[in-house]
């Protein structure tokens, strides 16, 4: 079994998921990044887009609405003021993705 | 028949009574609203600590924090935002918090500085706009269940106002929710911001890799944060008027609990003194017709 690190999803409204993960991947805007266990020490600003989590028991998708991504001692915390999650499916974290990008821009229409 | 002393108090027993049913429908309503209220303020806490992590983090990986949003001006025009809420009858819950902000408002024009006046609420907008203060922006309809685009408008406006200038300092008047029976009004210096204390990680400072660079993610973040902080003010004020409603609504229904005891009381008393005097007469007159 892989090496399995801590990982959050914190929204202002809640922690919407909260738990131990082999791999995660996400958008930061400066491109894809992948995070193992004893990832370096980082800090990245988060995309609009789906974060992919993959744990011992199966994999979980959120659509994000962009945020922070801070990774330290082998946790991974991911700040976003929007963010759902979908079971299993990256497409559909994708579509929802893409869903609250629209909804987002527009708001500020 | 009821004389008209005993019909009066009997149609105030049933006036108190009715009112009692309002009261006691309000409290429960409170009640029911303040645990939900509450469990939303515990929930957004994790949100706004982990912020202040990231900030103090990449003060310790930079050395310094440097941001125009840290930086205090000199202070020549003062923002300064009331939280209130839309509904009345929450017993000395706006009362205290307007006391509180138009106190700081005249110790502002005392020292030559000039205001700017935002609300939220609509207690704050009618107290204000009623004693002919000029009110820059006002939201209503927030602070019964904030949402998150609630708190994110009020934020983006303030932070315009404050990066155009308008305002030197932001401060919010609201009422922190301390516990089911205490919740006190306060002043929350927004803007600048106050870099959160301490140091970043306890190992100190850490070879962190910044994508992008420090300066920039401060850039995106310093928004989120006061988004969040804007957020954190409203739920908190919003669980404070439910806990200061209940109070209030239970406080009413005791009242009318009380009145009622007394008010029947009363109502006994006038139907035996009637009853008496019935009986005199009764008997008065059988022996005026005995002797005659």
């Amino acid at each position: 079994m892989a090496k399995t690190f801590r990982v959050d999803i914190v929204t202002p409204e809640a922690v919407i998921w909260s738990g131990d993960a082999e791999m995660v991947s996400a958008r930061t805007t400066e491109g894809d990044i992948g995070i193992l266990a004893d990832h370096e020490p980082t800090m990245a600003a988060l995309a609009t887009g789906a974060v992919h989590i993959t744990h011992a028991d199966g994999t979980i998708s959120a659509g994000i609405h962009g945020g922070f991504l801070q990774i330290f001692r082998n946790t991974v915390t991911l700040l976003t003021d929007r963010a759902e999650i979908v079971e299993g499916d990256l497409d559909e974290a994708r579509r929802l993705a893409a869903e609250l990008r629209q909804a987002a821009e527009g708001e500020s229409d | 028949m009821a004389s008209a002393e005993l019909r009066q108090i009997r149609r105030r027993i049933r006036s108190v009574e009715s009112t009692m049913k309002i009261t006691r429908a309000m409290e429960l309503i409170a009640t029911a609203r303040i645990g939900k209220a509450r469990q939303r303020v515990v929930e957004s806490k994790p949100y706004i600590a982990k912020m202040n992590d990231v900030i103090r983090n990449i003060a310790a990986a930079s050395g310094s924090l440097s941001h125009p949003l840290f930086e205090a001006r000199e202070v020549e025009t003062v923002g300064v935002v009331v939280v209130t809420s839309d509904r009345g009858l929450a017993g000395g819950y706006n009362g205290s918090v307007i006391r509180l902000a138009e106190h700081a408002l005249v110790e502002h024009r005392a020292a030559g500085r000039a205001i700017r006046l935002y609300v939220v609420g609509k207690k704050a907008l009618t107290y204000f706009r009623y004693r002919k203060y000029q009110i820059e922006h006002s939201w209503l309809g927030v602070t019964d269940t904030p949402t998150y685009a609630d708190g994110r408008g009020i934020a983006n406006i303030l932070l315009n106002e404050y990066m155009d200038g308008n305002v030197d300092v932001m401060e919010v008047y609201t009422t922190r929710y301390v516990s089911a029976l205490t919740q006190t009004p306060e002043r929350w210096p927004l803007l600048p911001i106050e870099p959160p204390e301490g140091s970043g990680d306890d190992t100190g400072p850490v070879g962190y890799t910044f994508e992008p660079s420090p300066e920039e993610i401060l850039d995106r973040l310093l928004p989120r944060y006061l988004e969040g902080t804007t957020f954190g003010i409203l739920l908190e004020a919003s669980a404070s008027e439910h806990a200061a409603r209940r109070r209030a609504m239970k406080a009413a229904t005791e009242n009318a609990e009380e009145l009622t005891r007394i008010l029947t009381r009363e109502a006994n008393q006038a139907r035996q003194a009637e009853i008496t005097t019935e009986i005199s007469e009764i008997v008065g007159g059988a022996e005026a017709l005995a002797r005659g």
